[in-house]
């Protein structure tokens, strides 16, 4: 999740609470990326109708992947957990652009 | 996260399986409906015939010790399944469906509802002044409130109007029940349910057979079987009325003021010790309040289970409201003075867990 490494201590400090509140979370343990357990809300639902096809596959195949996994109460094994330096937020980029949208539409809207 | 500490065994994980709760609450509400109907057939509601009338089911009619036990015991087990299947909606953000939960918060009030009405029958101490104390929470609105309190009694005081028309309500509200349970599942017929990661399991479902044939089979035999069980049917179970006195005296006696009762808010340990009823009025709204803006509190995309601080948060509650639950019989009125209550009431009511789930939601992490 990184781009750069801090390079102050607090800033150190901080990356590794990130880190382990990740870890805490869980969602690595079933094989999802942060992106993967974004609740569906209009713009979510908008933003994946933007993702590249490969991108979207991966995802379902996560998400299925995933769903199974809790079903059966069990969880990946360990070297297959998603690393926090690993997971991409494959879909902020398109989300943000959509937020954007339908803020400037709201605006457009309200003169 | 299914395998964290919360899941210690498996068969405990197979009895906390979700929908077991709901079909649990369904079977439940089927049986509190059928012995209600028998009671029915034997109760007069009028107080110089009620008491006794209540005496007559449990002595001479047939089975009709099991019948009431069933239904007074069955509605405890009904609101345990209530809060069971809430808790499981709060800390899967299932308020999300934001047309279910409303209903479901109407069906809980409306169940409440039903349930003081239903405990007022018997027409016992605890009936009477239970009754008098909540309904004289009314008055604490201003310029009306005594007039709305004298026009819901039919009197000056919980007479034989009040029980009558409270055992009209009684009849009357669990049909209301059943209607909105219909909304209940037809909103949430539009999405789909819910499941413990919260993701969209459009692509990934299963058959209603063999999987939740074979969880509602179970749900039934665990209904069928714990009302059923004597060992529910001693004197220190729920809505106990007692037997001694048959007539409520003035003023109500010192010692009735500590019984079990699991249909309330576990503030009711509070409730007794409460003489002024504007202050249990305005303390006991955080708990209303919380339940129904938890959906529009929660503003950004993540899941709650996925937050290791609102878990902490979520069971943190929890032990919160067991703590109080627990101190309502042990304790005398004089829970001000208690220490052991102090500390989860100021939790409880500081909004403590409401700014830390707004903090959460709201964080950007």
């Amino acid at each position: 999740m990184a781009v750069r490494a801090p390079v102050s201590a607090s800033g150190r400090l901080l990356e590794g609470f990130r880190k382990w509140y990740y870890n805490a979370a869980g969602f690595n343990k079933l094989g999802l990326m942060r992106d993967d357990t974004l609740y569906e809300n209009d713009d979510v639902k908008a933003a994946l109708k933007r993702l590249p096809e490969n991108a979207y596959n991966e995802r379902l195949f996560r998400i299925k992947r995933a769903l199974d996994l809790s079903m059966k109460q069990q969880i990946l094994p360990e070297e297959q957990w998603v690393k926090y330096e690993e997971d991409k937020k494959y879909l902020e980029p398109y989300l943000k652009e959509v937020i954007r949208e339908r803020l400037e539409r709201e605006e457009w809207d309200k003169k | 996260i299914n395998n964290s500490y919360h899941w210690p065994t498996k068969p405990i994980r197979h009895l906390c399986l979700m929908k077991l709760w709901i079909s649990t609450t369904h079977l439940l509400s089927f049986l509190q409906t059928i012995t209600g109907i028998f009671l029915a057939m034997h109760y007069s509601p009028d107080i110089s015939l009620a008491f006794s009338s209540v005496v007559h089911i449990t002595r001479d009619v047939q089975y009709g010790w099991l019948i009431r036990n069933m239904h007074a015991n069955g509605a405890s087990l009904f609101f345990m399944c209530i809060y069971l299947h809430i808790g499981r909606g709060i800390y899967y953000g299932s308020y999300l469906y934001k047309e279910t939960w409303n209903t479901g918060i109407t069906l809980l009030l409306l169940t409440m509802a039903t349930a003081f009405v239903g405990y007022v029958l018997p027409w016992g101490q605890m009936s009477f002044w239970g009754a008098t104390v909540i309904t004289n929470l009314l008055s604490a609105i201003p310029y009306v409130g005594d007039t709305l309190v004298q026009w819901i009694w039919g009197g000056f005081s919980v007479d034989n109007a009040t029980l009558t028309r409270f055992f009209t309500f009684h009849f009357l509200l669990p049909f209301t029940i059943m209607g909105l349970t219909m909304m209940h599942l037809l909103f949430l017929h539009e999405t789909g349910s819910n499941n413990p990661t919260g993701l969209n399991s459009n692509t990934d479902k299963i058959p209603f057979h063999p999987y939740f044939s074979y969880k509602d089979l179970l749900g039934l035999i665990l209904n069928t079987s714990l009302p059923t069980d004597p060992s529910h049917y001693s004197s220190l179970t729920y809505c106990e009325t007692p037997t001694t006195l048959h007539q409520p005296t003035l003023y109500p006696p010192h010692h009735m003021l500590n019984q079990n009762d699991t249909s309330y808010s576990p503030m009711q340990s509070y409730d007794q010790s409460q003489t002024n009823q504007e202050e249990y009025s305005l303390y006991n709204s955080p708990f209303s309040y919380y339940f129904k803006y938890l959906p529009y509190m929660h503003q950004n995309n993540e899941q709650p289970q996925f937050r290791p601080l609102t878990q902490i948060l979520f069971w943190s509650l929890i032990a919160n409201l067991l703590v109080l639950n627990m101190n309502r019989s042990a304790t005398s009125c004089k829970i001000h003075s208690s220490s052991s209550d102090q500390y989860p009431l100021f939790f409880y009511f500081s909004k403590f867990y409401q700014s830390l789930y707004l903090l959460q939601v709201h964080s950007k992490t």
